[in-house]
Formats: structure tokens, C-alpha cells, sequence
């Protein structure tokens, strides 16, 4: 069992107030959509549940296998430790190690490091490219194999809980489409909980459970379910200029 | 024509030079190349790595590679401090660059006046059985007391070069550099990391100092006859390739041992440089430094 539920959070740069008074769930199992168009506040959030930015107000707890941690002032490398990974925003590979060591990195943490082997493995055949261009340096790759790499090498960490941060982005469409579904794949092989951050909705919800809205920081509309979601003025408002 | 046996002990003096050439550069690959902290004082712990050895040596009669492998100990621990002071101080308030080149400066002469004050400003050495010995291979003679710093540095590049592409933790050092962020991401905290390798790159500083005194003897303000060579090797090597800088160790060793043999030795760090510049010329990244 692993989610994360988020209350009251609120966020910010310096003086500048980002998010305010959010709250929302990720439950066990769900794929949830965190949905806005740019700069409205979806990888400040993400920023917050991994540590990597401490809220102003408001908690964040994960719960993983019936202990519930609070993570709002926890660091970022502590949040990793309990098995919560991100997919961050831009990859963030490193572009001067190897495909192979981009991935071994991955699995620094302690109950990852038991089962390299076996992730390495997993992560070949989710991703055939990648074991073709293993002594690449992941530099050199296309955007495409990027954030396939990215991903594996997310996956190394053996996290309950995955982040991904608009996996879409700097992607052609044909491979927005073929990352969405890889996506949802590995989550059900390796039985993840999801919160994906992307502006695009349409691709986001054919894999998302459910979704959250956010304008300005703030959940503008929370959808039970994909097709709720599809249906909503206030995406077709954001979206279509409708 | 010059005797070619002459040539050839040129050359083989030259190999040897350089491979303690390249344990100095070694700690200097690791902090400019590899995490980015502009240690000018590596030159100064080297000469201390002697001094200590010099002690160890004199007062417990302690072989000096011993010594210096005890020595990386306390040195490590130093180096851990040091890289404390410097993040806290610098680096965490984003002014690494150019105060932190003054922060290094100043540490180099503050360990060379504190060696004056300790250990005095003459020359020191120590004693050991291979000092003095030499083997004659064919023409070519051997001197133990450049042998066996050429080993023991070797060996030492190895065995780092082992960590570092086999361990969890020197994968995190090869990373450090390129993605602070992404490092966290994995679980690592990035200033741990540093503090942990910039203590090993000061222990490499204990070793290099005990193939020092074997080479010649020291006194403190020694390190500044080779600080140039050394960071020579790193960028002309690539930067934190250690392979290399070790090949820029040895065409430095080289080419300095054939022309203080054949002309003058004054001509020789003019000459290895003119010899290695238009490498950099060419290949921006170094010998071998991997590049995007
Ligand atoms: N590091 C930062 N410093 C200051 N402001 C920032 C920073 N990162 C983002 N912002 C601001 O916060 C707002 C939300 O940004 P972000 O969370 O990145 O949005 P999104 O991921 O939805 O595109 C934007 O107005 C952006 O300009
Ligand atoms: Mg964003």
C-alpha cells in the first residue's frame, strides 16, 4: 500500500506565493493526472512533495506499507530513501555517465541495491533501445531514448510511489503517445502508484485514473474519472478556447 | 646523433617522473575535474604528505610508502574538514568561483609557513633500503627510489579507478558534478558526497608526498617546482579522466627528462607545454576526457 495526501499545502519562492490552500490524494494503485497549462504551479508541487522545496503551510504525508511519514521538511534524499522517485521535469540525466551507469546510479538506495541485477534486467527489455546504446554516454541520445532512460532510471530505485514531470515535453507526437503507454505498462508490471504532471490533458487521461485541475495554484476542478475530466468546461475553457 | 642508450634512459626516466607526476595530479583530476572545487593548495598537502612521512620515517624508522599509506588516514579526516569549511563558507552561498580560488591560495600558504615554523626550511629525507639501489636491465638502469613511486602510484590509480567505476559512491562521485539535483533525486546527498571525495583526493596528497621524499629531499615550499605540471596533466589529460592524465603525466615526465638530458634543463616545462598545448588546441576535452 502506498499514497499521498497532500492538505492545505502552500508554497512559494521567496516572497512570491505559487501554490495556496492545495489539497489532494494520490491512493494506492491510482494513476492521478495533475493537469495546467504552463506555469501554474504543477512542478512547484512535485518540487514540494520530493523535499526539494519546503512548503510555506500544509502537510504532505506518504503512506508506504502502513507507516505514514510526513515529508514537508524532510530532505530530499530521505524521501527517496522510503521509495518515492521522480521523473523530474527536463530529465535531468547525467549527460557524461553511460546509459548503464545513468541507470546503476539509479539504484544507490539501499533495498535497490539487492536487486540491480534483476532491475537492469527489467529495464532492458522494458526498453530494448536502451540495452543497445548501454556504453553511450546518455548525452547523446535522442529526447526519445532520454526519457526512457529517465524512466529506468527512476524504476532502479525500486520506488513504491512514482513522480513524472510532463514526460511529454520536447517529445514528437508519435512518442508522447508510445512514453503515455509505457508509462502505464510499467506502473501495472511494477505496481506503482502515479501522480503525473502534464499539460497535456488529452494524452494524460487515456492512462489516468483520475486527475486533478490546477489554475494558479490552486485545484481548480477535481474529476473522479477520465471521461469526467473529458467532459469538463473548464478543461475544454483551458484547452480549446472554448 | 645522440647515443641512443642515453635516449632510451631519457625516456625511461622520463615514464617513471611521470607516473609521480600523475599521483600528484591525481588529487587535482578529482577535485577540479570531478567536483569542481579549485584546490590550488593539492601541491601544498603534498609536501606535507612528505613532511609527515619524513617523521614517521625518522622518528619509528617507518618505511616511507608505509607511512604514507598511514597517513591518508588523518589526511582524509583533513580533507573532510576542509571541504566543510569551504562549502559552508563558499559553495552553499553561490561564491564559489573566484573566493574560493583565494580561499585555496590562502590554505597553500598557510601550510607552507606552518611547515617553516614546524618542521623548519631545510631539506629533509628519508631512509630506506631501495633509496640508492639501482637495476640494470640491458643499457637501461633503474633507480629503486623511481620505481617504486612509479608502482605505488600506479597502483593507487588503479585502485581509485576501480571505486570509482565499481562502487555506488564513486558513481555518485562521476556524477556529482553534472546534476546536483538529480544526485538528491537518487537518494545522495550531494555534500556528503563531495566532503567524502574531496577527503580522498587530500589522501591521495599523503602518498604523492611519501613518493616525493623518496624521489628527492623537500623542504616547504617545494610543491612549487611541480604545481604547474600537475594541473597541466589534468586539463591536458581531460579533465577527470584519469587514464589521461596519466598520459599527460608521462609525455610531460618524458619530454622533461629528454631535454634537461640532451640541452637545458630550464628549457624542459617550456617545452612540454609547447609540446601539449596544441593537443588542447584540438581537442578542447583533453587526451580523453569524455565529451558530449
Ligand atoms: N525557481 C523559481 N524561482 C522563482 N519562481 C519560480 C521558480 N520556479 C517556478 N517559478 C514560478 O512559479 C510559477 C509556477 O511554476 P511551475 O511550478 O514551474 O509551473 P508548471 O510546472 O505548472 O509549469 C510560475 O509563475 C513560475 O514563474
Ligand atoms: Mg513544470
Amino acid at each position: 500500500m502506498s499514497s499521498i495526501t497532500i492538505s492545505h499545502l502552500g508554497a512559494g519562492y521567496g516572497k512570491v506565493r505559487v501554490i495556496q490552500d492545495l489539497s489532494m490524494e494520490v491512493r494506492s494503485g491510482e494513476t492521478v493526472a495533475l493537469l495546467g497549462t504552463n506555469g501554474n504551479g504543477k512542478s512547484t508541487l512535485i518540487k514540494c512533495v520530493m523535499g526539494l522545496l519546503t512548503p510555506a503551510e500544509g502537510s504532505i504525508k506518504a503512506e508506504i506499507d502502513g507507516v505514514t511519514h510526513e515529508l514537508a521538511g524532510m530532505r530530499t534524499e530521505d524521501i527517496v530513501s522510503l521509495g518515492i522517485a521522480l521523473v523530474p521535469e527536463g530529465r535531468r540525466l547525467f549527460p557524461r555517465l553511460t546509459v548503464e551507469e545513468n541507470l546503476t546510479i539509479g539504484a544507490f538506495r539501499r533495498v535497490a541495491r539487492k536487486v540491480l541485477p534483476r532491475n537492469i534486467d527489467f529495464c532492458f527489455e522494458a526498453f530494448p533501445r536502451l540495452k543497445e546504446r548501454r556504453t553511450q554516454l546518455a548525452g547523446s541520445m535522442s529526447g526519445g531514448e532520454q526519457q526512457m532512460l529517465a524512466l529506468g532510471r527512476a524504476l532502479m530505485s525500486e520506488p513504491r510511489i512514482l513522480l513524472i514531470d510532463e514526460p511529454s515535453v520536447g517529445l514528437a507526437p508519435l512518442l508522447v503517445k508510445r512514453t503515455i503507454e509505457k508509462i502505464a505498462e510499467l506502473k501495472q508490471e511494477k505496481q506503482l502508484t502515479v501522480l503525473m504532471a502534464e499539460q497535456n490533458f488529452h494524452q494524460a487521461l487515456r492512462i489516468a485514473d483520475r486527475g486533478y485541475v490546477i489554475v494558479h495554484g490552486e485545484i481548480a476542478f477535481a474529476g473522479n474519472s477520465a471521461a469526467e475530466l473529458n467532459e469538463n468546461d473548464l478543461i475544454k475553457k483551458l484547452y480549446m478556447g472554448l | 646523433m645522440p647515443d641512443p642508450s642515453a635516449v632510451l634512459n631519457a625516456v625511461v626516466a622520463g615514464v617513471l617522473l611521470g607516473g609521480f607526476y600523475a599521483a600528484v595530479a591525481l588529487g587535482i583530476a578529482i577535485a577540479f575535474g570531478m567536483l569542481d572545487i579549485p584546490n590550488l593548495s593539492h601541491p601544498a598537502f603534498v609536501v606535507m604528505g612528505a613532511f609527515a612521512t619524513w617523521v614517521l620515517n625518522n622518528t619509528f624508522g617507518i618505511d616511507p610508502v608505509l607511512a604514507g599509506l598511514i597517513m591518508t588516514g588523518p589526511f582524509f579526516i583533513l580533507g573532510v574538514l576542509l571541504y566543510r569549511l569551504y562549502h559552508t563558507c563558499f559553495e552553499s552561498r553561490g561564491e564559489a568561483p573566484l573566493q574560493g580560488l583565494a580561499f585555496f591560495f590562502g590554505i597553500l600558504f598557510i601550510t607552507e609557513v606552518v611547515l617553516v615554523l614546524t618542521a623548519g626550511a631545510d631539506y629533509r629525507s628519508v631512509q630506506a633500503d631501495y633509496i640508492g639501489v639501482s637495476v640494470n636491465l640491458g643499457s637501461v638502469t633503474l633507480p629503486l627510489r623511481m620505481v617504486v613511486p612509479f608502482v605505488v602510484s600506479i597502483g593507487m590509480l588503479l585502485a581509485l579507478q576501480q571505486f570509482l567505476s565499481r562502487s555506488f559512491t564513486g558513481r555518485a562521485i562521476l556524477a556529482v558534478s553534472q546534476d546536483k539535483l538529480a544526485l538528491q533525486l537518487m537518494g545522495v546527498s550531494p555534500t556528503r558526497i563531495k566532503a567524502l571525495a574531496f577527503g580522498i583526493s587530500i589522501a591521495t596528497a599523503a602518498v604523492a608526498g611519501s613518493l616525493l621524499i623518496i624521489i628527492q629531499p623537500v623542504e616547504p615550499s617545494i610543491g612549487r617546482d611541480f604545481i604547474g605540471r600537475a594541473f597541466a596533466a589534468v586539463v591536458l589529460g581531460g579533465m577527470g579522466s584519469f587514464w589521461g592524465m596519466l598520459i599527460a603525466s608521462i609525455i610531460l615526465g618524458i619530454t622533461e627528462s629528454i631535454v634537461s638530458d640532451m640541452w637545458n634543463p630550464s628549457w624542459a616545462p617550456a617545452i612540454a607545454f609547447g609540446f601539449l598545448l596544441p593537443t588542447l588546441a584540438f581537442r578542447s576535452g583533453g587526451l580523453l576526457g569524455r565529451k558530449l
